[in-house]
């Protein structure tokens, strides 16, 4: 059998291509069971997300038809999703064997990943393979590979500190709001003035368990249309009028500002009265304005944490480093457990010789037995099965240094 | 024998003090693995060295230093798996285990020649007496740690530093302070109300004319001031350890003070 893996990702292709070869969920049993109508292909699984499009099919053991395996390949790509081969030639990589395996392993650990050590990958491997399953394209080989490809990346998980760090300024925002206030159930947010990113990092505060949002913009109607689309049975929303303003953030655990203004909103004064009506319960100001909207000097207010734009993404830049670190130690344990996988593969692909040749000595005993029965007749049972141990004996020992052969050959080289 | 059992005890909360580092300063889960059940075995040897040593010494209550040291470093380990088991932080296990360490080291290879001089240490009265007062001094010396841990974590989050990732959350920090007073306050109250009402029978009136005694009781009103100071003005950070290090240093006055009156003392000159 032939392990061969084609595909494209954000490293050889442009989002341009990629999304003309990307496949929704609803469509991959669909496009699952094309790829194994493709000829030759015994088993077969399709990985889409916005960053890869990768094939992982299982193709029948024959030499000859090696070259062939990468143009139908191409050309089930070509029909299934109408792009001209030339459009994709350029930016499809190929793996076979030993080095789909490690992809694989690699893939599934997050360490071909944009964002290395990001978590959703795993999932999205483990929804293709669900897919796959349910459409017979997976069976024995492709099962076990991605029995332990799941392992692999548990195992990169647990033994290294590759997911443990936050790199996208939501999630930043969230781990340092974990680290002032531990629990955020139960906490209240504070939303002023609007953006993408404010609102994101709300949505991931929620998550978390945060009970509360008020809202606050110069306009009102627009801070009771931000307030709205947080409204859920666990979320309290509120849309507060700009005036209120100081009066109501006292009331606030963590306040996140994304105004306009050119002038800062909260000056140092104001924290030290927020802390004051608090009675000293820690404060965190997350403020994604430019220009900001809070005053650095409120950081200076015992109680009160101030991170700005830059410094999220200063915590962001320390994080990736932190990854880039923790992949070294993953790609070891990856090219460990290549090694330990191709081994199993090896010694389990010499069982079936192992079985048919003790088989082949077993019917040769049998027939020499049955043939020289009349000659035997006359053998007590003790001298009959005296003779029996004498053959099984016999057998044994001749085929020992061939079997002997047949279990060293499958050992890797390396380890000899 | 109870001396091997704290012997292996000391080697394991040594074993557990170096393994506290990294797995609370980097956060390393492997070294976690081996700090925790490190600290588990010492606190199953030291318990069971401390009720031989206290049997084979045929009284119940611990009388010399020692005694009292090693009863107090059993104390501080146990806390810091009760602290571990609800918060899930390891950090106060940076000061607790050493001091653990510390504590039982010198009892363990340079035992006590101190003998019982006072018959009524056989009370059990007497081992409650001085059993929550080492829980109450253990607690404050938590409360302490705790308070240190969160301005600790105040500095680094105001610093924006990436240094120490693995510190307890300030809330988390407060809670284990303010929790660990709440917890002393009784045993601290019930431990001098068991001690007055002994000295008022044996010793007499005088016993409270004592200024130690007094500044005992002066450290009783002190640390109810402080649960109230923090209780209700929320007081936290740099202050909340200003004000806990000076209860401390009370805390460790009326100790000393104890330690060497001639009157208060159980064991023989």
């Amino acid at each position: 059998m032939n392990l061969v893996l084609l595909g494209i990702n954000h490293n050889t292709a442009p989002i341009e291509v990629r999304e003309r070869l990307a496949i929704p969920s609803t469509r991959l049993a669909d496009a699952t069971r094309s790829l194994l109508h493709q000829p030759g292909i015994r088993e077969g699984l399709i990985l889409s997300t916005c960053n890869r499009v990768e094939l992982l099919t299982l193709q029948e053991d024959d030499e000859t038809q090696q070259p062939q395996i990468k143009a139908d390949l191409l050309r089930f790509l070509h029909e299934y999703f109408s792009v001209p081969p030339h459009d994709i030639q350029p930016h499809l990589y190929e793996h076979r064997d030993r080095e789909a395996v490690r992809h694989l392993f690699r893939v599934a650990s997050s360490l071909d990943s944009m964002v290395v050590g990001e978590p959703q990958i795993l999932g999205q491997v483990k929804e293709s393979y669900t897919i796959a399953r349910e459409v017979g394209a997976v069976s024995t080989h492709l099962e076990s590979l991605l029995q332990r490809t799941f392992t692999v990346a548990k195992k990169i998980r647990s033994e290294t500190q590759i997911g443990s760090s936050s790199v996208s300024i939501a999630s930043i925002a969230v781990d340092l709001a974990k680290k002032i206030f531990g629990s955020l159930a139960g906490k209240t947010v504070l939303l002023v003035g609007a953006g993408k990113m404010s609102e994101l990092a709300a949505r991931h505060l929620i998550q978390q368990g945060a009970a509360s949002i008020l809202v606050v913009n110069r306009t009102q109607s627009r801070a009771e249309k931000i307030a709205s689309t947080f409204a859920g049975p666990a979320v309290h929303t509120e849309a507060i009028p700009f005036d209120d303003l100081y009066d109501q953030t006292p009331r606030a655990d963590i306040v996140i500002t994304s105004t306009g203004a050119p002038q800062k909103i909260f000056e140092r004064s104001h924290g030290q009265l927020f802390l004051h009506a608090r009675r000293n319960r820690p404060m965190f100001f997350i403020d994604i304005a430019v220009p900001r909207d809070v005053d650095p000097r409120v950081n200076e207010v015992e109680g009160c944490f101030v991170y700005d734009i830059d410094d999220l993404q200063q915590v962001a830049a320390a994080n990736l480093a932190d990854r880039s670190r923790e992949a070294a130690a993953a790609e070891n344990i990856v090219s460990r457990e290549v090694d330990k996988y191709q081994e199993r593969i090896q010694s389990r692909d010499a069982v079936p010789a192992i079985k048919a040749l003790q088989q082949h000595a077993e019917d040769l005993r049998q027939a020499e037995l049955a043939r020289s029965q009349s000659k035997l007749a006359d053998l007590t049972s003790e001298q009959r099965e005296a003779v029996e141990a004498l053959t099984r004996s016999l057998t044994a020992k001749l085929l020992h240094p061939q079997l002997t052969a047949l279990r060293e050959s499958t050992r890797p080289k390396d380890s000899e | 024998m109870s001396l091997l059992w704290l012997k292996v005890a000391v080697v394991l909360y040594g074993i557990a003090a170096l393994a506290v580092l990294p797995a609370a300063l980097y956060d390393r889960p492997r070294w976690r693995h081996i700090a925790i059940p490190a600290t588990i075995a010492a606190v199953l040897f030291h318990f069971v060295s401390l009720a031989e040593m206290l049997n084979a010494a045929h009284h119940r209550l611990p009388v010399d230093t020692h005694e009292t040291q090693t009863l107090l470093g059993l104390l501080l380990a146990v806390s810091f798996l009760l602290i571990y088991w609800r918060y899930r932080t390891l950090s106060l296990g940076i000061f607790l285990l050493p001091i653990c360490f510390l504590l039982g080291l010198v009892p363990a290879f340079h035992p006590s020649q101190e003998t019982s001089a006072f018959p009524m240490i056989q009370t059990g009265w007497i081992f409650l007496h001085v059993a929550l007062l080492l829980a109450a001094y253990a607690a404050l010396l938590l409360s302490l740690l705790a308070s240190l841990l969160y301005l600790v974590q105040e500095r680094r989050l105001k610093q924006k530093s990436s240094m120490l990732p693995s510190l307890p959350p300030l809330e988390t920090a407060d809670q284990i302070g303010l929790k660990a007073l709440l917890f002393g306050l009784p045993c601290m109250t019930a431990g001098l109300l068991i001690g007055s009402l002994i000295a008022q029978a044996t010793v007499g009136p005088t016993y409270f004319r004592d200024p130690k005694i007094l500044l005992a009781f002066a450290m009783w009103l002190v640390y109810i001031a402080m649960i109230y100071i923090r209780r209700h003005s929320g007081l936290r950070g740099r202050r909340a350890v200003y004000l806990s290090s000076f209860v401390f240093l009370v805390v460790l006055a009326v100790w000393a003070a104890n330690e060497f009156s001639s009157v208060h003392r159980f064991t023989a000159p």
